[in-house]
């Protein structure tokens, strides 16, 4: 089956659209492009003047913003809620300070994991600010405390995914790749499969199939550093402590209806660590542990298969 | 009128009413044998359709069936595919006793069998066979 596909640069990585199986891919491609494209406009933290930037700077409980920003607020918030406040994104004050305050820059090769021992589970911070997270969708306004900052991070990337997704589903065969976090299907129902990447840049660890759902990868290796004194430092943080989080799971990859679901459990499943991360990919996954030992999770339930249209 | 006169117009008039009574004779015969003809031939006709397997009641069968089934029931066919056959079986309206089908008419099977679903035949044309390799994806840290 041949599928059109289109590839260029956003979210501070590689983003990849195809779309066969109808008429109308490469134009659909395009709208796909200037969407995603308009959405990190919007939802770049680094960018002062982006709409996320000067709603984390609002002193204001309540901001007008725009339909995405709040599907992003929801997001969020449901995030915090399905992971038990594991998943938090409202971190971004911790997340700074662990030294990721600029865009990371693009095309850098993974970095080893860092050779940390495992500190144990990662767990919810005692003040959730997520959950004072509101959307009031006929005011059209983000509703928090003033000072609660929050970041799309994963989360958006697989919401975008997912959201494109929709548009694309009248093609017999789609597929969105936000930078790792994908959402694929199609009204062929036709399997597809899936490499999950090494996060030491070796050769796929593990093979998944799927003919539609989301797929999404959390790790500590490609967006890590040094941090002064040496310490190393990531993006994923433990709530509680609100330091980088090193759980002895490297990297895990989940499998989820959706691709922002998928991104959900693939965070939970690394900050549980690896007693606890099986317990989060219901749909399948694998995980990486410290040492490098791959563990595949098989699905305890069943993917639920797209309706013929 | 004399007598030879009167007696000649009673021949002539004896030999009109005996041609008429011969010509009505000769055209009730040949009515008879067209008739006779006519029957030998249909029964022919009806012996040969019967003998070679073409028996027009059992042929009707299936148009009977297709117009007084609903469509609702229509869907639900591909399911029922045996009661749909042995509904068109228990339907002698014609009166006549059908033959075994094994016996009488073995290609109308195919006709008893549900209709095709339509809907799955239009997105096969539609959209790409699910059996096509897809180009794979690769899953990394986002």
């Amino acid at each position: 089956m041949s599928e059109s596909r289109i590839e260029f640069e956003c979210f501070g990585g590689c983003v990849e659209v195809r779309a066969g199986g109808g008429a109308g891919a490469p134009a659909a491609l395009e709208r796909a492009r200037a969407r995603l494209l308009d959405a990190h406009r919007r939802l770049s933290r680094f960018d002062p003047g982006s709409e996320l930037s000067r709603l984390n700077r609002d002193q204001r409980c309540e901001v007008p913003a725009s339909p995405l920003l709040r599907q992003l607020a929801v997001a969020i918030a449901e995030a915090g809620e399905r992971s038990g406040g594991l998943v938090d994104g409202t971190l971004l004050r911790e997340i700074e300070r662990a030294g990721y305050a600029d865009s990371l820059p693009q095309g850098r090769r993974p970095t080893p994991p860092p050779a940390v021992a495992p500190s144990g589970p990662a767990g919810p911070r005692d003040r959730a600010d997520w959950a004072a997270l509101r959307v009031d969708q006929r005011a059209g306004t983000v509703i928090r405390p003033p000072g609660v900052q929050i970041d799309g991070g994963g989360l958006a990337k697989g919401m975008l995914a997912d959201l494109l997704g929709a548009d694309l589903a009248g093609f017999g065969s789609f597929a969105v790749d936000c930078c790792g976090d994908l959402r694929l299907g199609g009204r062929a129902g036709a399997e597809r499969r899936v490499m999950v990447d090494d996060p030491g840049g070796g050769p796929p660890v593990g093979e998944l199939r799927l003919r539609a759902g989301g797929v999404a990868t959390s790790g500590i290796s490609r967006r890590s550093w040094r941090r002064a004194g040496g310490r190393p430092g990531h993006q994923i943080i433990d709530p509680r402590s609100g330091e980088p989080a090193f759980t002895g799971v490297l990297q895990a990859t989940a499998v989820a209806p959706t691709a922002l679901l998928a991104e959900v459990y693939a965070k939970a499943a690394l900050l549980a660590g690896p007693e606890e991360a099986p317990a989060w990919l219901p749909f399948g996954g694998v995980l990486v542990l410290a040492g490098g030992t791959v563990e595949t999770v098989p699905a305890s339930t069943e993917l639920p298969q797209p309706v013929p249209a | 009128m004399d007598d030879f006169e009167r007696q000649e117009r009673i021949r002539a008039a004896n030999r009109r009413r005996v041609a008429q009574r011969n010509r009505a004779g000769r055209l009730r015969g040949r009515v008879i044998a067209a008739s006779l003809i006519c029957f030998a031939l249909l029964w022919g006709v009806v012996f040969v359709q019967m003998a070679t397997g073409n028996d027009p009641v059992l042929s009707e069968k299936p148009a009977a069936a297709g117009r007084r089934t609903k469509p609702g029931r229509a869907a639900a066919r591909p399911a029922q595919g045996q009661a749909a056959e042995g509904e068109v079986e228990a339907e002698p309206e014609s009166g006549l006793e059908i033959e075994p089908q094994a016996e009488v008419a073995p290609e109308p099977e195919p006709e008893f069998e549900p209709e095709p679903e339509p809907i799955p035949e239009a997105e096969a044309e539609a959209v790409p066979e699910p059996e096509a390799e897809l180009e794979p994806l690769t899953t990394s840290q986002s």
